[in-house]
């Protein structure tokens, strides 16, 4: 009896030990090394609430809203429900043009268009939800990759839905009083609707409609066992996580003010789906927090790279590969692994990872350093 | 934490009813006749086992009545319903619960979490409740914790419930599976091999708790099992299956004496001796 309740007492209060030195986020405990590592990374998002009006970071705050958002819509599809889908910044595409439209041709405000713009991915997130009942896996890959090509061709060269080469040129929303037309004030709303998806998402995760889906990712078979619909819960997947890209793509055509089709059609959209599903691994496939983090540090390393100039961008670039490919195995839950205390792992190795974490940052700094020095 | 009957006890069956009844269950793969119009009754509250050889179609008279299999004549009746055109997942709505010869659950889930994954049927809140954490997403969610608790302490993971399937002994794993299942409430408990697996002192504890499992949440079991001992511990009565047939009934002391059972599991060995003998000479 006494060695059940003090496993279980070890098991309900894991922390006890590092909980002095950490910090407590809600039910998440995380040492302090980690939470600095993670507040680093995150905060990057953030720099143009402290510094505001400096041009640089305003941009990259933006950039990093909308990427988030259409990251999130990755975690719901990909993440939680298991659905490799290849096609996901042609959902954006159709956000993106269907409030274009609304805005530009119909004069319809931004504040509808948005909703407009998650309704309008639907038909096409069914469409995609009927190959998912025969296809998985790789199969299911491939044919989002072909239906986001033909998509391409087809819905992407229709002029009436894309404004014709040129595409949409939309004017920035205004609230009453309140204008998102200057960089500043829409940063702030994008991120505000950033947060609110990652909040929504999190949210999702921890639901009937959640565990779900991951359930069906984990296994089809026992979940339809268990009383699970696993066809209906493909579908609500893909309905959400659409619906969240179409909201993205029309943050997406507010941010840069104008999109034109050719961004949505071969190679671009496949260029862009691949780099968005790629990014959300590293970030954390299945957690709204990893999208988070995934999308700062996408936006992050394209600047260093267009800012260094294109012979060191081409040696960060082939050592950020590498960095990769050895992060990717040593934490196989991405980004947000870095920061989240494994609950499996033991109090000794929780505290190591932490200083693991600033040590790998430190030989990094010293090497990145070395490659700009030396590399000219 | 005692676990009140009202809480887990399915609604009251129609009388007379058999709890689960088969009738003309065929299934055919390709030329195979993998099951020839299997007719099996299991009344309300029986614990009855599954005997035959391997091969012999056991599994696959649990995939016709689950739904994994769609048959390809006869009818599958639960509590007088027919369910043999339901999806599975509606057919655990209708009350029938079943385990896999195979236990995988699922892996990215810990203990816990498996567990609130099976209590999705007596839950109602949908997506938008949950991205928006409504009233009815807060009440879902209190009121599977609750279930979820009594089932760890139904079947002792609590010190578990943050640890992964992977992590667990698969004996342990088993005990989580029925937990899930049972979370179900069902009227009819299908169990594929539930002692396969996992160790003698195990084993031994499942007999007690399948009998346990059927007083307190007062469903029929019906159990394919190679483990004799428990197989005729725990069963009221037994069907025996070779090739596809049915071909013997009864308490489990006639059917495991029946000349034709016999024949399906010694038979075939025997012309197995003879034909290598045949190779030898």
């Amino acid at each position: 009896m006494t060695a059940v309740t003090a496993a279980e007492t070890a098991i309900a209060e894991p922390d006890a030990g590092v909980r002095a030195r950490g910090v407590s986020l809600g039910r998440l405990r995380i040492s302090r090394s980690r939470a600095i590592a993670g507040a680093v990374l995150l905060g990057l998002g953030f720099i143009p609430v402290v510094v505001p009006h400096h041009d640089f970071w305003m941009y990259i705050g933006a950039y990093i809203a909308v990427w988030a958002m259409l990251e999130l819509s990755i975690v719901v599809v990909t993440g939680f429900a298991g659905m490799i889908s290849l096609m996901p910044f042609t959902f954006v595409g159709i956000g993106c043009f269907a409030s274009g439209v609304a805005v530009s041709v119909w004069g319809w405000p931004f504040w509808l268009a948005v909703p407009f713009a998650a309704a309008a991915t639907v038909p096409v997130s069914i469409a995609v939800g009927a190959a998912s009942v025969r296809l998985k896996g790789l199969y299911l890959a491939i044919a989002t990759l072909t239906f986001g090509n033909a998509l391409g061709e087809t819905l992407f060269k229709w002029n009436a839905f894309t404004g014709g080469q040129q595409g949409h040129t939309i004017v920035r929303p205004k609230l009453g009083v309140l204008s998102f037309r200057g960089d500043f004030s829409f940063y702030v709303l994008a991120m505000l609707v950033a947060l609110l998806l990652v909040w929504m998402v999190h949210g999702l995760k921890a639901s009937r409609v959640g565990r779900a889906m991951l359930s069906v990712r984990d296994n089809e078979r026992e979940a339809q066992a268990l009383g699970i619909n696993a066809i209906k819960t493909k579908l609500t997947a893909l309905v959400i996580g659409g619906a969240i890209a179409g909201v993205g793509g029309a943050f997406y055509l507010a941010l840069l003010r104008t999109a034109a089709p050719a961004g949505f059609q071969s190679p671009y959209v496949e260029i862009s789906s691949v780099l968005l599903v790629v990014w959300a691994v590293i970030g954390g496939i299945d957690s709204a927090f990893g999208a988070f983090l995934g999308a700062t540090a996408l936006i992050v390393q394209q600047q260093v790279y267009q800012g260094v100039g294109e012979r060191l961008g081409a040696w960060l670039g082939l050592y950020a590969a590498a960095i990769l490919v050895v992060f990717l195995i040593t934490r196989p839950g991405g980004l947000v692994q870095v920061v989240k205390i494994q609950r499996e792992r033991i109090h000794s190795d929780r505290i190591r990872g932490g200083i693991e974490t600033f040590v790998i940052l430190a030989i990094n700094v010293v090497i990145v350093y070395l490659i700009l020095h030396f590399g000219k | 934490m005692a676990i009140t009957e009202s809480d887990l006890k399915p609604e009251p069956s129609a009388v007379d009813e058999p709890a689960l009844r088969t009738a003309g269950l065929s299934v055919r793969f390709g030329g195979i006749t993998a099951l020839d119009e299997v007719a099996v009754e299991i009344r309300p509250g029986e614990i009855v086992g599954l005997l035959g050889p391997n091969g012999a179609g056991k599994t696959t008279l649990f995939n016709a009545i689950s739904g994994f299999i769609k048959p390809d004549a006869g009818r599958v009746l639960l509590d007088g319903n027919e369910i043999q055109d339901l999806f599975p997942y509606e057919r655990v709505a209708a009350g029938l619960g079943r385990t896999f010869q195979h236990v995988k659950l699922f892996r990215g889930l810990t203990v816990e979490e498996n567990l609130l994954a099976a209590q999705h049927r007596h839950l109602r809140s949908g997506a938008v409740a949950a991205m928006l954490r409504l009233p009815s997403w807060r009440r879902d969610e209190d009121e599977a914790r609750e279930r979820v608790e009594q089932m760890l302490q139904m079947v002792d993971l609590r010190p578990w419930r943050n640890r992964y399937p992977w992590e667990l002994s698969y004996g342990t794993v088993r005990f989580l599976e029925l937990a899930a299942v049972l979370s179900l409430r069902p009227k009819v408990l299908l169990l594929d091999e539930p002692a396969t697996g996992i160790q003698q002192k195990e084993v031994e504890a499942l007999g007690p708790l399948l009998k346990r499992v059927r007083d307190e949440v007062g469903c029929a079991i019906f159990l394919i099992e190679h483990d004799m001992g428990l197989l005729m511990g725990v069963s009221e009565r037994v069907y025996a299956l070779d090739f596809g047939k049915l071909i013997a009934e009864g308490t489990p002391q006639e059917v495991t004496a029946d000349p034709r059972v016999l024949e399906s599991y010694l038979g075939r060995t025997r012309r197995v001796l003879h034909s290598e003998e045949a190779d030898g000479a």
